[in-house]
């Protein structure tokens, strides 16, 4: 406890005031971006006022794109959706294989559970690139190429090891003796798993849950591969803006703002657990 | 200020604004005089560390002054003080072994290489440590870490020696073995220290006086049987001694020239009118309630008293520990042999007169002692 | 015989954590595991909970092997040093927990919970969350929930260790009667010598893997099996002089700081050889000068214990030496004095083993000191 100056406090409000228009700039921009037409954005130099417009949100609503070339349908809602399902669907998926295989990795040490740890863990090394080639042929073959089942599953590339470890350590740090007290007092394995080790990781499997849903929604490469355009979420539906007689800055940036806005809604609402589960959990796994 | 070695004056400590922040320290005044091994004794948040701090000079007083041997110090950087301090928690160089960590200390002396081999020896030896002197400050464990904080200050020459709890990870038996060397070593060289600790035991085994401290306030500062005999207050009183002091509500009545103490379970203890102080004897009338309090040493079986029923009689090794319901609660009795009682057995107690202690039941201060009044 | 251990080992890794420990307790009674930390008394009462399993041996409970019987079908109650309370259910849902896995009726859960709160001083305090409890609240509800399934056996791993000095020595006097009353067969863990004489019906000493000694309080105390027990018990810890018995003028006798000592003659059989003089602090008084075994010593501290004064002093070899006596008796508190020791409250254990030398007549024993 230290008395802080006036000048001290000066400073720091200088600094901390530039960290923060570092990192939020890139975002602001775009959002203001996302109001203006292409012609004011591409006006050189950029002008900080300007008219607001709705005419990008409004064309990725109805799905008419206006370009200088003529309309463009593109599938922006559909997409959207694509995305929500897809990463809800990983999640829960991640979830249910996940948090029962994390409590085996923190609880039973068997011969060669480090190992099999790890090498869940290091499938987040690799880089996507390596595993895709293979297995579009596979999918191909076997006909979940291009279905939601197919993109989910592989989804689990991402989603799993992310659970797997940041649950696990939430698990290990629950204190063996309060589960033995459990059993000893007359409930059996299962009882135990879901009366005190489910609701005491509570707050690691949500911030597990929640970032393997934001890092879900995030991916792109998978999906740019896996999915034709009726099952592509937001990242690679994006592409669509790109289009021959140039680049719709305007509605990409209208996109970007859509697009995050749940996963942004969701970290700031959850803030608290996620620190916690990427400070804690992780570290200590 | 010939020998007072330390002088606290109205020292006040705020966390936060003065007179907004969290008042820490209130108003302490204490003398120490050299020489003297002086303990600073509360719980936890009691204020003590704050004030050790302010004396070590790693915390600013938001008022009041500190004199150290003669030069007043409270706006002085901790190293120009002159003292010596051992930390609580782990406070040793990590890098280098535990032998450089206590020669470190002596390292701005002119002593020569063996004179410090010498006196290394001397300190690892009475604090047990001599075999991990070769070892990481990291692999040895939190009790000898302790002891190897503690060795480091006291090997240099300082003014004052500050001692932030030394031995709370100790085992008992070597905390006991160890308290008396360190004493020694301490009286020996005419060392003057200041002890914080929470364990009035280490208080009463070490300080020549003890500064009982609760709620940032110095509730009593004196030598460890004047506090026995003549605890300021209900806190002091309970808070030091262990088995700690039996208490009970009594009810104060005026009879013939006597002021009579009655418990519940028919004891009775009468007191001549006269040696109570006039307000006191009127606010015990008034009040009629008081709070006695008799430490369990000084309850005797007999034959002459109140009847109690024997619930708990521990023997260990070289005293028993007795326990009695009796008036409502429970009493307390130490004997220093195998008591031959058990579980169950109808006894008298005795209290003599001289050994009780009549507190006031709203303030908690201490009204008048048994030793007083007899 | 209510529980029974027979040749338990157990190891971790390549730790070998218990080596061959046989144990039995009868009905009713309580047994003490005392030692240093890591001397596997935690690791002891979790094989006998069943929440590990041992590498050999086998364990009893009122007959029954229980070898394969989960920890819930041993009907056992179990008290942790660390509490180890549930810490999303209030202080209730935690004392009810054995009797909701009995799936009893809700008024007889009710009804079970109320006694023991009341019994424990907590009923005042059920709804609360454990973190809203403090140390010894939540002391007395891991108590209350360990009790709450009426347990045949019941388990106590140091429950009185996170707890402060005051609260340690209430629950020190009022605890073992509780027992009683249970009627449970107790194994109590502790690494506090007091608490292990208060409560034990027998004291299991531990430490190396196995099992020291086993005894009564006084057994113990009186007649330590070595040195290792003799110094585990008794604060001020016993005194330990190298001594080499003789035949003497006044019979057989020891030197200390440079001065002839009598011992019990029964230790006529160690006359030679090299021992180790065993002496509580209690056992040594200061006496006058001329009292026959009087020896000199040198004071250097006195530190009030707990209604006692110890001295520390140095014998003229320079040997240290602990005296405990009564709070304010007389004594120097430093400068030269002379001390001396009754005969029968001297122990001899032989150097190489560390044993205590037992005297061949029984008349040297001792009964009780200071």
């Amino acid at each position: 406890m230290e008395q802080v100056s006036t000048l001290e406090r000066i400073l720091r409000g200088i600094a901390i005031s530039f960290v923060i228009i570092f990192f939020m700039f890139p975002i602001l921009w775009i959002f203001l971006m996302s109001f203006q037409t292409n012609e004011t954005i591409l006006q050189v130099p950029p002008q900080l006022f300007f008219e607001p417009t709705i005419v990008n949100y409004e064309g990725l609503i109805t799905g008419q794109l206006e370009t200088a070339a003529g309309s463009l349908k593109i599938e922006f809602m559909g997409n959207l959706f694509n995305s929500l399902f897809l990463s809800t669907a990983a999640v829960i998926v991640g979830l249910i294989l996940g948090v029962p295989a994390a409590y085996a990795f923190a609880r039973l040490k068997f011969k060669g559970s480090e190992d099999i740890a790890f090498t869940l863990l290091s499938f987040r090394f690799a880089p996507p690139l390596l595993v895709l080639l293979p297995l579009t042929i596979y999918f191909q073959k076997i006909g979940l190429a291009d279905t939601y089942v197919g993109l989910i599953w592989v989804y689990q590339l991402i989603v799993l090891p992310l659970i797997l470890w940041i649950v696990r350590g939430y698990f290990e740090d629950i204190p063996a003796d309060i589960e033995y007290a459990y059993r000893i007092a007359g409930h059996g394995f299962w009882s135990t798993f879901r009366k005190i080790a489910l609701p005491l990781a509570g707050p690691g499997i949500a911030a597990a849950g929640l970032l393997a849903f934001i890092f879900s929604w995030n991916n792109f490469i998978f999906a740019l591969v896996l999915a034709s355009a009726d099952k592509q979420p937001v990242t690679v539906g994006a592409l669509a803006f790109i289009t021959a007689s140039g680049i719709n800055y305007g509605q990409i940036a209208a996109g970007i703002v859509l697009s995050i806005a749940p996963t942004f809604a969701l970290a700031m609402y959850a803030q608290r657990y996620l620190v916690e589960g990427l400070s804690l959990g992780a570290v200590k796994g | 200020m010939s020998d007072v070695m330390l002088r606290l004056e109205n020292i006040d400590k705020f966390y936060g604004a003065i007179d907004v922040g969290v008042h820490a320290v209130k108003n302490v005044s204490m003398d120490v005089a050299k020489g003297d091994i002086i303990a600073l004794l509360g719980s936890s948040g009691c204020g003590k560390t704050s004030t050790l701090r302010m004396i070590a000079g790693f915390e600013a007083t938001s008022r009041g002054k500190i004199h150290l041997a003669g030069r007043e110090v409270q706006n002085l950087r901790p190293v120009l003080r002159n003292v010596a301090m051992a930390f609580e928690g782990y406070s040793l160089y990590p890098t280098v072994t535990v032998r450089e960590n206590i020669a470190f200390a002596l390292k701005s002396t002119n002593l020569s290489a063996q004179k410090v081999a010498e006196k290394v020896k001397e300190i690892s030896d009475m604090l047990e440590i001599s075999d991990i002197l070769d070892r990481s400050p990291m692999s040895i464990s939190g009790g000898q870490q302790q002891r190897a904080s503690l060795a480091r200050a006291l090997i240099r020459e300082a003014d004052l020696y500050l001692l932030d709890e030394p031995m709370g990870q100790l085992e008992p038996q070597l905390r006991t073995l160890l308290r008396g060397r360190i004493k020694h070593f301490i009286k020996e060289r005419g060392q003057t220290a200041i002890l914080v600790t929470h364990d009035q035991t280490e208080a009463n085994a070490l300080g020549d006086k003890i500064a009982v401290m609760e709620n940032g306030e110095m509730q009593q500062y004196a030598s460890p049987s004047q506090i026995k005999e003549r605890p300021a207050n209900l806190f002091t009183g309970t808070f030091v001694g262990e088995p700690p002091m039996n208490v009970f509500p009594a009810t104060a009545t005026l009879a013939d020239d006597n002021i009579r103490l009655q418990l519940e379970g028919s004891l009775e203890l009468n007191y001549p009118k006269s040696r109570f102080a006039d307000e006191v004897c009127s606010k015990l009338i008034e009040t009629k309630h008081v709070i006695i309090g008799v430490r369990p040493y000084a309850v005797k079986r007999g034959t002459n008293g109140a009847k109690a029923t024997v619930i708990a009689n521990q023997w260990l090794g070289d005293q028993s520990h007795i326990a009695a319901s009796f008036a409502n609660g429970t009493i307390v009795l130490v004997e220093h042999d195998r008591a031959a009682v058990s579980e169950g057995e109808d006894i008298v107690i005795e209290i003599d007169p001289s050994d009780l202690h009549i507190f006031d039941p709203h303030s908690g201060d201490a009204l008048s002692h048994g030793r007083d009044l007899v | 015989m209510s529980l029974k251990l027979t040749n338990i080992t157990k190891s971790f890794k390549d730790d070998l954590v218990l080596n061959q420990v046989s144990l039995s307790v009868e009905k009713g009674q309580t047994l003490v595991l005392f030692g240093p930390s890591g001397a596997g008394k935690t690791v002891l009462l979790r094989l006998i909970a069943g929440v590990i399993e041992p590498d050999d041996g086998t364990i009893e409970i009122d007959g029954l092997d229980m070898q394969g019987v989960e920890a819930e079908h041993r009907g056992i109650g179990m008290a942790f040093q660390n509490f180890a309370l549930f810490p999303h259910m209030d202080a209730h849902a935690n004392i009810a927990s054995p009797l909701t896995a009995r799936k009893q009726t809700k008024d007889a859960i009710e009804a079970g919970v109320q006694k023991l709160a009341k019994l424990l001083k907590i009923d005042h305090v059920l709804s609360h969350q454990p973190k809203e409890l403090s140390n010894g609240q939540k002391q007395r509800t891991a108590l209350a929930r360990a009790l709450a399934g009426e347990p045949a056996t019941l388990l106590l791993d140091d429950p009185l260790r996170n707890v402060d000095a005051k609260l340690r020595f209430e629950m020190r006097l009022e605890l073992p009667r509780l027992l009683k009353d249970q009627n449970a067969t107790v194994i109590y863990v502790t690494q506090d010598y007091k608490e292990a004489m208060a409560f034990g019906d027998t004291i299991a000493v531990m430490s190396g893997h196995g099992i020291q000694q086993v005894g009564t309080p006084a057994d113990i105390y009186l007649s330590p099996g070595n040195i290792e027990t003799a110094r585990l018990f008794g604060d001020p810890v016993i005194n330990l002089l190298d001594v080499r018995p003789e035949k003497g003028a006044q019979g057989l006798q020891v030197q200390i700081s440079q001065t002839p000592v009598s011992i019990a003659e029964g230790y006529s059989n160690a006359v030679d050889t090299d021992c180790i003089l065993g002496i509580r602090p209690e056992a040594l008084r200061f006496v006058d000068k001329d009292m026959p075994g009087a020896f000199p010593v040198i004071v250097e501290a006195e530190t009030p214990l707990n209604e006692k004064t110890v001295n520390l002093m140095r014998t003229v070899n320079g040997r240290e030496l602990m005296l405990s006596r009564p709070a304010g008796s007389p004594g120097p508190s430093e400068g030269e004095a002379y001390i001396a020791v009754n005969t029968s409250d001297a122990m001899l254990f032989e150097k190489t083993t560390g044993n205590r030398i037992e005297p061949l007549h029984a008349a040297a024993k001792s009964g009780d000191s200071a």
